[in-house]
C-alpha cells in the first residue's frame, strides 16, 4: 500500500460517480481532440507545404487569370528548375452532384515533374499525355466513385458551359500529407481549345520548382518584379503562404473553434473539481481520523490530488481511446472523402493526443488544489466531530 | 514525576472564545496516568472529558498549564512535531471506528506504518501480528463493510496498536456497540493494559465499561472530583 495507491482506491470508492466523471473528462478530451484536428488539419496543408515551389497568381485575388505567355518568363527566372500551370475547372459529375471535389486543368507534360508528391504509374502517365481527353483522378475520389482506368466520365461546370467528356487514364496516389487525393486533373490544352477566341491562353497560377528552397523568398519577388510594368501583376509566395491566403478566409473560425476546446476543457476541470470537493467534505471525519493518528497536513493534500490525478489519467485515457477510431475511423475518413480539398489528411497529431493527456492530468490537478488546500486546513478536533 | 507516571497534567485549562465570549471548559486541572493502567474518565455532556482526551492526544493546545508525556512536555511542539509524536506514542481509538471502507482489515492496520520507513512487508507483517492480537486473523482480508461492530472495533484497535504506542486513548469506544460486543471490547483494552502495559485512557458515559477500569476520574464543569 501506498500514498497514491490509497488515493488511487479512493477515486473508486464512488464508483458511480466515478464512473460519470470519468466520462464527462473522456467525453471533453474526445471533444478537444476532435476540434484541435480540425485546426490542425486545416493547417497541415501549409505546414507540409513543399519547400521548393513557389506559386504565381493575379496580385489582387486567385480568382482573376494570368496571361498564359507569363509561364516562359517565369521558367527564366534563374534558379526556377521547372515551371507548370493549372486553371480551376469548379466540375461536377451530374451522377454525384452534390459532391465536391477539385477539377484543375493542368499541363500534362510539366505538371507531374513539378508536383513530384503525386504518384502516378509510369504506364498511365503515359497513356494521360496521349489522350487529350484523359484524366488522372486521386485514389479516394476514385474509391468513392467507383470510378477505374478506362471509365468514361461526364463533368459539368459552372465557369465552363458544356458537356465535358473525359477517359480515365490512371489514378494517383500521393507521398506528402498535404495532397489532396480527390483531385481531377485533365489536359489544359482540352480545355482552352473548347473556349471562345477572346477567353483561350489565360491560366489561373503558376507554379514553379526551384533548386535552392532557402531563396523561394528572394525569388518570389523578383518575379513580381518582373510583372511590375505589365497590365496584369502578380504575387508569388511559397506553397504555404499560398496555401495559407488561401485558407485564410477561414482564420477566424479555426480561432473561435480552437477558444471552443479550451472552453471544453475548463468545463472538465469544474466538474472534476465540483466531484473532489463532494469527495472530501463526505470524508472530513475520516481525513480528521487520520490526522489524529499522525498523518500531516500534506499527506492529506496528496490523497486528495491523487484522487484527481487517478481520475484525470483514467478520462484522459478513456478520451484517448474513444478519440481513435471515432476522429481516425469515422470523421477522419468522411472529411478526406467529401472534404478532400480543406482536409487532405484529418488524423489525430502524436502532438494533439499528448496535449489533451496532458491537460487531462494537469486540469485535475488545478481542480482538486481548492479541496486540497482545504482539508490541509482542517482542524483536527473539528474534523472528527463533524459529521458530512 | 515518579517513574511509573505516564502522563501528568498540571494547571490545565481550556478556554474557548465564542461569539467575543470566554467559555472556561477546563479549569486548573491536575491529572496522573500511571504507566500499565487502564483508566476512565466519565462526566455529563459537556463537562470537558472530550477536551481532556484531545488535550492528552495532543490533538488540541491547553489554554494554560503542562500536559507530559513519557517527561516530554507535549504543549510546546509544533503542529507538525505534533503529529509525528502522534504517529509515534499514541493510539486513537474512535466511537465510530473510523476506518477507511476502500481499505481491508489489514490495510487499515498497517495504514499508520505507512508514516515509518519500515518496508511494505515489514509493515504488513506487523500488521497482521496487531490483528491476531485483537483475535481477528481469519478477517485480514475483510472490508469494514463485511465486518460486525465489534469487529470493526477490533480493527480500530489493532491500528491503534500496530505502531506500538505508549499511550491509548480511546474515545466512547464502546458507544456504537451492543453489550455482548462492548464486554469483549473492554476485556481487550483490560488485556492491553495488564499485558502489554500500555497506559490506556477511555473516555465513556457507560458506567459499567467504567467499572471495568482500574480508576474512574469523574469531570464536572470542567474539575476533576475525584
Amino acid at each position: 500500500m501506498t500514498f497514491l495507491g490509497l488515493s488511487a482506491k479512493n477515486a473508486l470508492r464512488n464508483r458511480f460517480r466515478t464512473v460519470l466523471t470519468v466520462l464527462g473528462v473522456a467525453i471533453a478530451v474526445l471533444a478537444f481532440v476532435m476540434l484541435r484536428t480540425v485546426v490542425w488539419a486545416y493547417n497541415v496543408g501549409v505546414e507540409a507545404a513543399a519547400p521548393d515551389r513557389i506559386v504565381t497568381r493575379h496580385k489582387v485575388t486567385f480568382v482573376m487569370q494570368l496571361p498564359k505567355r507569363y509561364i516562359d518568363t517565369i521558367r527564366q527566372e534563374p534558379g526556377v528548375t521547372v515551371a507548370t500551370w493549372a486553371n480551376w475547372f469548379g466540375g461536377k459529375d451530374p451522377k454525384h452532384d452534390r459532391e465536391f471535389f477539385s477539377t484543375l486543368a493542368v499541363d500534362p507534360e510539366t505538371y507531374f515533374q513539378v508536383y513530384t508528391d503525386v504518384a502516378v504509374a509510369p504506364a498511365d502517365l503515359a497513356a494521360f499525355k496521349e489522350n487529350r481527353r484523359g484524366a488522372i483522378v486521386g485514389d479516394v475520389i476514385a474509391k468513392k466513385f467507383g470510378w477505374k482506368v478506362g471509365d468514361k466520365v461526364s463533368l459539368k461546370s459552372p465557369i465552363f458551359p458544356g458537356d465535358w467528356e473525359f477517359a480515365i487514364s490512371g489514378i494517383y496516389t500521393a507521398t506528402r500529407k498535404s495532397v489532396d487525393r480527390s483531385t481531377f486533373l485533365f489536359h489544359w490544352n482540352y480545355l482552352n481549345e473548347g473556349m471562345a477566341a477572346r477567353q483561350r491562353d489565360q491560366i489561373g497560377w503558376v507554379v514553379a520548382k526551384v533548386s535552392n528552397p532557402a531563396r523561394t523568398a528572394d525569388m518570389s519577388l523578383a518575379i513580381d518584379r518582373k510583372f511590375d510594368e505589365r497590365d496584369t501583376q502578380t504575387l508569388s509566395q511559397s506553397e504555404g503562404a499560398f496555401n495559407a491566403s488561401f485558407l485564410g478566409m477561414f482564420t477566424a473560425v479555426l480561432k473561435a473553434i480552437d477558444v471552443v476546446s479550451i472552453v471544453i476543457i475548463g468545463i472538465m476541470m469544474l466538474i472534476l473539481g465540483n466531484t473532489i470537493a463532494m469527495g472530501a467534505r463526505e470524508r472530513t471525519q475520516e481525513y480528521g481520523a487520520l490526522r489524529a493518528i499522525g498523518f500531516l497536513p500534506r499527506h492529506l493534500a496528496v490523497f486528495v490530488l491523487g484522487e484527481s490525478f487517478t481520475i484525470g489519467v483514467l478520462g484522459g485515457t478513456v478520451g484517448l481511446l474513444l478519440s481513435y477510431p471515432i476522429v481516425q475511423l469515422g470523421m477522419g475518413r468522411f472529411l478526406e472523402e467529401n472534404m478532400g480539398s480543406f482536409f487532405p489528411y484529418f488524423r489525430i497529431s502524436p502532438g494533439n493526443a499528448l496535449l489533451a493527456m496532458l491537460l487531462a492530468v494537469g486540469m485535475s490537478l488545478v481542480a482538486a488544489g481548492i479541496p486540497a488546500w482545504n482539508v490541509t486546513r482542517l482542524r483536527v478536533v473539528d474534523a472528527l466531530r463533524r459529521v458530512a | 514525576m515518579s517513574e511509573s507516571t505516564m502522563v501528568r497534567v498540571r494547571g490545565l485549562s481550556k478556554i474557548y472564545e465564542r461569539g467575543g465570549e470566554q467559555l472556561k471548559v477546563l479549569s486548573g486541572l491536575d491529572l496522573d496516568l500511571a504507566e500499565g493502567t487502564f483508566e476512565a474518565l466519565m462526566g455529563p455532556s459537556g463537562s470537558g472529558k472530550s477536551t481532556l482526551l484531545n488535550i492528552i492526544a495532543g490533538l488540541d493546545r491547553p489554554s494554560s498549564g503542562t500536559v507530559e508525556v513519557k517527561g516530554e512536555d507535549i504543549s510546546r511542539l509544533s503542529e507538525s512535531a505534533l503529529a509525528t509524536w502522534r504517529s509515534r506514542t499514541l493510539g486513537f481509538i474512535f466511537q465510530s471506528y473510523n476506518l477507511m471502507p476502500v481499505l481491508t482489515a489489514l490495510e487499515n492496520v498497517e495504514l499508520p506504518l505507512l508514516l515509518t520507513k519500515l518496508g511494505g512487508a515489514e509493515r504488513k507483517k506487523r500488521a497482521e501480528i496487531a490483528l491476531r492480537i485483537v483475535g481477528l486473523e481469519q478477517r485480514m482480508d475483510h472490508y469494514p463493510r463485511q465486518l460486525s461492530g465489534g469487529q470493526e472495533q477490533r480493527v480500530a484497535i489493532a491500528r491503534a496498536i500496530v505502531n506500538d504506542p505508549a499511550i491509548i486513548v480511546a474515545d466512547e469506544p464502546t458507544g456504537d456497540l451492543d453489550r455482548q460486543s462492548a464486554d469483549d471490547i473492554l476485556t481487550l483494552l483490560e488485556k492491553l493494559a495488564k499485558d502489554m502495559n500500555k497506559t490506556i485512557l477511555m473516555v465513556t458515559h457507560d458506567p459499567v465499561a467504567a467499572d471495568r477500569a482500574t480508576k474512574v476520574h469523574r469531570l464536572d464543569k470542567g474539575a476533576l472530583s475525584s
